[in-house]
């Protein structure tokens, strides 16, 4: 099976466990560092920690209750970002999932998708520390000037209110109800109004380009921060790299980074989802490899290219011959010799 | 004197001298590779590529090459043949290698730069070849100084379409330029063939050229054997032969090359001596029939493992990666394979060659490198320094050989490469028996 299937395969059973596994008892826990939105209600597989922290940190519990010895979600939290790394993002995420159903509605309609510039890129990379920022700082404000008030209520999850998984990850079990502005308060009315205009913006977003979100994800953020000790690496042999740019231009992140390196090993990027698209479609052999805590996993190969693209061997498609024949024009065109053999 | 202020008998009894010279010097060449019985059998169809492009005069064969499609000639490694073979178009490489079109061309470019402008313009020129005259235009992209004027000089006598190549590819504004120029050019073939290039034709000719790009890598690995399976003349003729001939053809001569070659492998069959002296053939490009250098150094006991030239293992190199077929995402593929992993010394910084020569040095177990500088071709010679310094590290020899088309210098030539084969071959042996020694002394 190509790398690319089974990440599907991976990804859309994981968006199922975590969307709609609580239908059949499942629950992952309050600690995953996926957005597995706490919106979907009961039919959800487990919880993204981001919901967790905000709401702990705002009031219910403090701060000190994601770290209390009987539960320490923080601790849990951390050994699987350990353990996956970035990976979570490219593999586990169901809202990227989400994303990359949005993309495969695109590329099915043949339309190309919008690029983002490395100035731009640079000039975009605040807004998921800013996010962050919010998700926990303005809970902390919360939770001694304001506890208990309207405005704390209304605030107390404000990255969430914000997070398009809020508005667009519940109607996947058929719950409309988030896709409506919070009139209780002005910064209910507020919070919701910018909420709904980032989860329009998702959509067309994702429509046009790849993994548009994870961009701006905090969560991805703090794995990505986590990278160096994970377990899960993206390698690079500088070396064997011929530079092509293969490996960008099939970046869902548009990660300049992964092809111009010449000196470093690991090129696991902040930005990275592990993804592994650059290795699938590398055509130097080992230039660039996954590994899990130092062993190789994956790895690129120039046979690996080819055959996916159906090149290995000789084979002048019969569309060939369609082509002359269709498209000649009459004036300046001979026969086509049948067969295309040489006289 | 131009060519055109000339009475047209006088003219054609030029075209007519140097004619008669390049079919004799190219004739020559072919019957002495047909009758090298070390030669791969599956050689025969390059060259009949070879005989059928410069059979001088003869229309009716290159005709059969196109069938009638309109012919696009390109130089240099960036035009982007997927969309002349996408737009049904047929693309013919034309930067060329005779000794007597470069004397043709002498009249139209000056006499410093470097043999390949010079036979270009000669070809062209003089009209000395069918396969130049049925080029219904060129794309001339605009790599060094002499590609650049040479674009000008050729606007004279046939349609010119310049592509601007960036020299600082690290840029994304220079990628974001050369897009724009990928993009125009892909509107000039489609008004051209009056065709408009749609997403399943270029979809299939990425295809195509990707087929011929495999089997141009297959021979690339099946190179590295030690001892070696084929001769570096004999696949660099495999390699040249692409530029006349249609991709399908080419790839399905290329898999039995191949496969041959295989074979050879698997028996135990070597193309020359195990102990020959591993040579890296490096710098300017050797066009056919310019074949004086690596005929030479293997004619002395040296074997071409590698040529790291662009008309050679550069050639057919670098493949187009894209996974979801959209248009804009195969022009972006197109682009990127055209410039970014092109280690053309036109490029600067040309970071990128020094670890592609240290790879293949590496790869192909080199035991010294023979640096090619066409006279005039200055930056090919501005990199030999850097070359000769990287070599030197890895403790391989380099010998630096300026020359041209001309084989007025072959003996001399044969003198120095003579012993430098010779050199880097004791040399070889000597490392090959020092462990025993050392063994024998304790």
């Amino acid at each position: 099976m190509r790398l690319s299937s089974l990440r599907w395969l991976v990804l859309t059973l994981s968006f199922l466990v975590l969307t709609y596994g609580g239908l059949i008892g499942i629950y992952l826990g309050d600690f995953l560092p996926t957005f597995s939105c706490w919106y979907v209600g009961d039919a959800r597989g487990g919880d993204c920690f981001l919901w967790h922290v905000q709401h702990h940190f705002s009031g219910h519990g403090g701060p000190g209750y994601i770290v209390r010895p009987s539960d320490p979600v923080l601790l849990y939290f951390f050994l699987l970002i350990l353990v996956l790394g970035k990976a979570w993002c490219g593999w586990v995420c169901p809202f990227g999932f989400v994303m990359d159903v949005l993309d495969l509605i695109r590329r099915k309609l043949s339309v190309g998708y919008v690029f983002f510039s490395q100035k731009l890129r640079k000039r975009l990379a605040p807004i998921k520390w800013v996010l962050l920022f919010i998700s926990l700082v303005v809970p902390l404000c919360c939770f001694p000037f304001f506890m208990r008030s309207q405005i704390a209520t209304d605030l107390g999850q404000p990255y969430c209110q914000w997070c398009p998984a809020k508005y667009v990850a519940p109607l996947f079990v058929g719950d409309v109800d988030e896709i409506a502005i919070n009139f209780r308060s002005g910064m209910g009315i507020f919070m919701t109004t910018v909420g709904l205009a980032i989860a329009g913006l998702f959509v067309i977003g994702s429509l046009t380009k790849r993994r548009f979100w994870c961009s701006f994800c905090p969560m991805g953020l703090v794995i990505g921060l986590c990278r160096k000790i994970s377990f899960i690496k993206l390698k690079k042999d500088c070396q064997a790299c011929t530079r092509c740019g293969i490996c960008y231009n099939v970046c869902p992140l548009d990660i300049e980074e992964i092809y111009t390196e010449r000196k470093r090993t690991n090129v696991t990027f902040q930005d990275c989802t592990l993804c592994m698209k650059c290795i699938e479609n590398c055509p130097e052999d080992n230039a660039l490899r996954a590994t899990f805590c130092g062993m190789t996993v994956y790895r690129a190969t120039q046979k690996g290219f080819f055959s996916d693209r159906d090149a290995l061997g000789p084979k002048p498609p019969v569309e060939t011959e369609d082509n002359q024949t269709d498209e000649a024009s009459a004036d300046d065109r001979e026969p086509v010799v049948s067969g295309g053999q040489l006289p | 004197m131009p060519p055109q202020e000339e009475t047209s008998g006088e003219l054609q009894r030029r075209k007519a001298r140097f004619l008669r010279g390049m079919n004799r010097s190219t004739q020559r060449l072919l019957a002495d590779i047909e009758a090298d019985e070390r030669r791969p059998a599956a050689t025969d169809r390059f060259l009949e590529t070879m005989r059928r492009a410069f059979s001088a005069g003869d229309e009716a064969d290159a005709s059969a090459l196109f069938r009638g499609k309109k012919v696009i000639g390109t130089y240099c490694i960036m035009a982007p043949e997927e969309f002349i073979y996408a737009a049904g178009a047929v693309p013919v490489r034309l930067c060329g290698g005779s000794h007597e079109a470069a004397l043709a061309g002498d009249e139209l470019v000056p006499r410093d730069i470097c043999p390949v402008v010079r036979a270009s313009a000669g070809f062209t020129s003089f009209g000395l070849l069918p396969i130049y005259e049925r080029c219904d235009a060129v794309v001339v992209p605009t790599t060094c100084d002499g590609k650049r004027k040479l674009g000008e000089a050729l606007s004279e006598f046939i349609p010119v379409w310049m592509l601007e190549v960036p020299h600082i590819k690290e840029a994304e504004r220079s990628r974001m330029e050369w897009l724009d120029q990928i993009y125009a050019l892909k509107r000039r073939i489609e008004k051209l063939t009056r065709k408009k290039i749609k997403r399943k034709n270029l979809r299939e000719a990425i295809a195509r050229i990707g087929r011929a790009q495999y089997q141009a890598r297959r021979l690339h690995e099946l190179r590295a054997a030690a001892p070696p399976v084929v001769l570096g003349r004999h696949a660099m003729l495999a390699l040249n032969a692409y530029a006349f001939d249609t991709v399908d053809e080419w790839t399905e001569a290329m898999t039995r090359f191949n496969d041959e070659l295989d074979q050879r492998r698997d028996d135990g069959v070597a193309a020359c001596a195990d102990g020959s002296p591993r040579i890296l053939l490096a710098g300017s490009p050797v066009a056919f029939p310019n074949w004086k250098l690596p005929t030479l150094i293997e004619e002395m006991g040296g074997i071409v493992v590698m040529d790291e030239t662009c008309m050679g293992d550069r050639f057919l190199y670098d493949p187009v990666g894209v996974t979801e077929g959209s248009m804009t995402e195969m022009i972006r593929g197109i682009a990127a394979r055209l410039i970014m992993p092109c280690t053309c010394p036109s490029f600067s910084p040309n970071e990128d060659r020094m670890f592609r020569l240290k790879q293949l040095a590496e790869k192909f177990r080199i035991d010294g490198v023979i640096y090619h500088v066409l006279k005039g071709c200055m930056i090919y010679d501005f990199e030999v320094a850097r070359v000769e310094r990287m070599m030197k590290e890895a403790g391989i020899p380099l010998l630096r050989v300026e020359t041209d088309y001309n084989p007025e210098d072959v003996e001399q030539l044969r003198t120095r490469i003579e012993a430098f084969v010779e050199m880097t071959g004791t040399k070889k042996n000597e490392v090959k028996r020092d462990p025993g020694e050392v063994l024998c002394g304790n």
